[in-house]
């Protein structure tokens, strides 16, 4: 690095401006990285496949492939932000989303029609939110370590009712669900897309989404406020574990069985989202917008690599080089931007 | 402390220091020095340049143009390790002590001294902090964890700090914000011994009574320049009021001459006790009236407003609300009874930092601007009241400016955000504690005049402040000291001498 202190030469002439005047330069090509870096990287992606390989994946195919590959990571990362929103954190989601899967397969399976096995599968999704938000505005617990526990009381749950063994539909309509179309578009698209629709304006237009930010944003002022911040975290918890269990339901309806490790590649893969999307036009906050770009970069990754034939170790590398990069993003993103706030 | 520091050469000498962000001018060009042994008081409102000047020196900010010369040779501060090497020290309001160390650890955090490398006795406190505590008298233990210090103590640690560092130019920033009148005194004493001792102490403060009787010189900013340079002879309060606003300000001229005794009682209070801070207090608050509360810190004020407004409960004592017994068991209970609370800690306990303006207005009233009894709210509508509100307010802010977050506005400005979000609420009594804390003299004016309108719709307020010039805006004004209020001032009798002969009786 440079030397810290730099006694100017008083021989040198210099006046403030020659010397400031690249930094200043170097401060608004950092500050433009860090607003729309993420969507550079977005296009960067889409631009850098398409030229490696335009046959296949600058498809029209691939790239609604593309999508309904990224819709259960929308739907989960989208309830994750609302938690993040609400200055929480969950790690329990990947569980809940093996266990709807293997509650709503179970229950069609033993003969419960559909919806009620849907219904069944999300209330139980819903409950684990009501408690992990129990735990974090009753009891106190750190959300780290009461979604860690949670989380692992639900795969004790999901091992319990599966036995440990993949559980296979063998009829019912239930896989109608994620192999529909709905005006030519497959359905986990529309989901995805109904969802994430559903949660911007819960955030952006109804009282609890503004509360949820709130109280994100300073606990105390929120409940000085007349906020009630306990019942705000535990509908913030409720919905993150919802959304999950709807990408749970929707995933096991598309493969036709379900899993107990059903939940294991989207805990890291909704984070990375998350922490990208933060990076998004804002300056470090979590929004559903971003979180979808998120979404896309991580989901366009994993699709361009598996066309390049990259191995499949290759996806992890990347997938953890995103995240760690993403935060590194919105954390500079957040420092430059608050410096020239001032 | 008056030196003819003028004949000495400067520790610090800032030549024509430029600096924008954007389309704004920070700094537009100011020049001054800090000669050792002087005592330098820097005032002016906030967003006026002080703060940019001082994170310049500190090394947080580079100056577009202009030099510091650091015992005349032209420096440039890269980064904070880089201050501390030439040997400057800035004490913020906030005081970054670490609340789990001692104070001997925490004065020791960061030294260069041999006595830091060795991981000994944590216990132990090393013979140089003893030096510096005795030479600034701390009194207190130093093996005492930094968090059950006093403010006032926590400040000494901070400053024994720099003195370890063998600091030449130790800035203070609002030093006695938060201080009682003879904490602040004796805080101020430090100063003058360390200025005695040949140390440049940069003394930023609100506080014009202190600038004059501590500071040798002052500078004042004003939009980003300086406005005045005062030297001993010309230090007075009319000069510094007329560098800061441009203009003179008078004080106490909203004030009512109305007699309130006959109107309805608004608010009972008696016998409130909570712990060891209010014991027994007995108010009462008349409709339409604005009262204000006197005290020291530590007097318990803040700890009764709470219990007014629901955010903590009493131990013991009742209230009556318009006649109605009223025992509000959280803050949205009191909100259910339209009572209203600006808290004292304004980031802390009242700003969305990064949250819009409107965010920012409307956090207590969502639940009101819901439509159809459905939790929905139109966000076009939102902006547009906001904005509205903004302007009935005097907020100060861009046209389309109700998106921007409000850690764009300056202090005043939020505050009046603040004020403004709770007469969304419909109160009809409004707490206001500490409203002018950290607000310049040229707003704090404005934030009393919107009070006085505020009461002219017929609201009941009070006024907590610890500036007791201010509570002359009041039309009546109870003294709190230990817990209870010890007396009460009406008409001709609401004088800062009785204000403070009551505290201190």
């Amino acid at each position: 690095m440079l030397a810290q202190i730099a006694p100017v030469s008083t021989k040198m002439t210099m006046t403030g401006k020659e010397t400031r005047a690249p930094e200043a330069v170097n401060r608004r090509v950092l500050a433009f990285f860090a607003r729309y870096g993420t969507l550079l990287v977005l296009a960067a992606m889409i631009v850098g496949f398409g030229v490696a390989s335009p046959n296949a994946f600058l498809t029209e195919r691939n790239l609604v492939n593309v999508l309904n590959q990224s819709a259960l990571l929308a739907i989960v990362a989208g309830g994750l932000t609302i938690v993040l929103v609400a200055g929480q954190f969950d790690l329990s989601f990947g569980n809940v989303l093996g266990l709807t899967g293997i509650l709503a397969v179970g229950l069609h399976q033993s003969g419960l029609p559909s919806g009620l096995a849907v219904l069944l599968s999300l209330a139980a999704a819903a409950v684990v939110g009501l408690v992990n938000g129990l735990l974090v505005s009753a009891l106190r617990v750190n959300a780290i370590v009461a979604t860690l526990a949670t989380s692992t009381f639900v795969l004790g749950i999901n091992f319990w009712y599966s036995n440990g063994a993949p559980i296979t539909l063998t009829a019912g309509d239930f896989t109608s669900i994620a192999r529909g179309n709905l005006f030519g578009i497959p359905m986990p698209i529309v989901i995805e897309l109904v969802f994430l629709a559903v949660l911007w304006a819960l955030l952006n237009r109804t009282v609890v989404g503004h509360h949820a930010q709130a109280v994100g944003a300073n606990q105390v002022a929120a409940r000085l406020a007349g906020v009630n911040v306990g019942r705000v975290t535990v509908v913030a918890f409720m919905i993150g574990a919802v959304a999950a269990g709807i990408a749970g339901i929707v995933l096991s309806a598309r493969i036709g069985s379900a899993q107990v490790t059903a939940g294991d590649g989207y805990l890291l893969g909704a984070f990375a989202a998350c922490f990208l999307g933060a990076s998004v036009l804002r300056d470090g906050e979590f929004h559903i917008l971003g979180t979808f770009v998120g979404v896309l970069i991580v989901t366009v990754a994993t699709n361009g690599f598996a066309i390049l034939g990259a191995p499949s170790f290759a996806q992890y590398l990347v997938q953890g080089a995103i995240l760690a990069g993403a935060v590194a993003l919105s954390t500079t993103s957040r420092r430059i931007l608050g410096q020239t706030k001032r | 402390m008056s030196h003819s520091a003028e004949a000495r050469t400067p520790i610090v000498e800032v030549e024509n220091l430029i600096k924008t962000y954007g389309a704004i001018q920070a700094l537009k060009g100011i020049s001054l020095k800090f000669y050792p042994g002087e005592i330098h008081g820097l005032v002016g409102a906030n967003g006026a340049g002080k703060s940019t000047l001082v994170r310049s020196l500190a090394g947080l900010e580079h100056p577009d143009s202009g030099e510091i010369l650091v015992h005349g040779v032209p420096t440039v501060v890269q980064n904070p390790s880089a201050a501390s090497k030439l040997k400057f020290a800035f004490i913020h309001q906030e005081l970054n002590l670490v609340k789990t160390f001692t104070a001997a650890q925490n004065i020791m955090l960061g030294s260069n001294s041999p006595e830091n490398k060795i991981l000994g006795n944590f216990r132990r406190v090393p013979p140089v902090v003893k030096k510096v505590a005795q030479r600034i008298g701390i009194t207190f233990p130093l093996d005492k964890i930094a968090g059950e210090l006093s403010v006032h103590q926590q400040w000494l640690v901070s400053i024994a700090r720099a003195l370890v560092n063998e600091s030449e130019l130790i800035v203070m920033d609002e030093p006695t914000g938060s201080l009682d009148a003879e904490e602040s005194s004796r805080l101020l004493q430090v100063c003058k011994d360390l200025a005695s001792e040949g140390v440049a102490v940069v003394f930023i403060s609100h506080r014009l009574d202190e600038v004059i009787e501590i500071c040798g010189r002052a500078t004042v900013f004003r939009d980003g320049a300086v406005s005045a340079h005062l030297g001993r002879s010309d230090l007075t309060r009319e000069r510094l009021i007329m560098g800061i606003v441009g203009r003179a300000v008078a004080p106490g001229e909203g004030r009512g001459s109305q007699d309130f005794s006959k109107n309805r009682i608004a608010l009972d209070v008696q016998g409130l006790t909570r712990g060891r801070s209010v014991k027994g207090a007995n108010l009462q608050l008349r409709e339409g009236e604005m009262l204000g509360i006197a005290g020291l810190v530590g007097a318990g004020r803040t700890e009764l407003a709470r219990m007014i407004f629901g955010a903590d409960q009493p131990d013991a004592g009742s209230m009556t609300l318009f006649g109605q017994s009223y025992a509000p068991r959280s803050v949205s209970d009191g909100m259910a009874h339209a009572v209203a609370y600006v808290p004292e800690e304004r980031r802390a306990e009242a700003l969305f930092l990064h949250l819009s303006i409107s965010s920012n207005l409307h956090a207590a009233s969502w639940q009101r601007r819901s439509s159809w009894r459905m939790p929905w709210v139109s966000q076009r509508r939102t902006v547009q009241d906001a904005q509205k509100i903004c302007q009935d307010l005097g907020v100060v802010m861009r046209a389309d400016g109700a998106k921007q977050p409000i850690s764009a506005l300056s202090g005043g400005n939020q505050q009046k955000v603040v004020i403004g979000r709770w007469l969304q609420t419909a109160p009809r009594i409004l707490v206001l504690d500490e409203p002018t804390r950290g607000v310049d003299v040229g707003a704090r004016a404005d934030i009393y005049s919107r009070i006085r309108e505020i009461v002219a719709t017929g609201m009941s307020v009070i006024v907590i402040s610890s500036e007791f010039e201010e509570l002359l805006e009041c039309d009546r004004v109870a003294v709190m000291s230990s817990g209870t209020i010890v007396g009460d001032l009406v008409a001709d009798n609401v004088t800062v001498s009785n204000m403070l002969a009551l505290c201190y009786a």
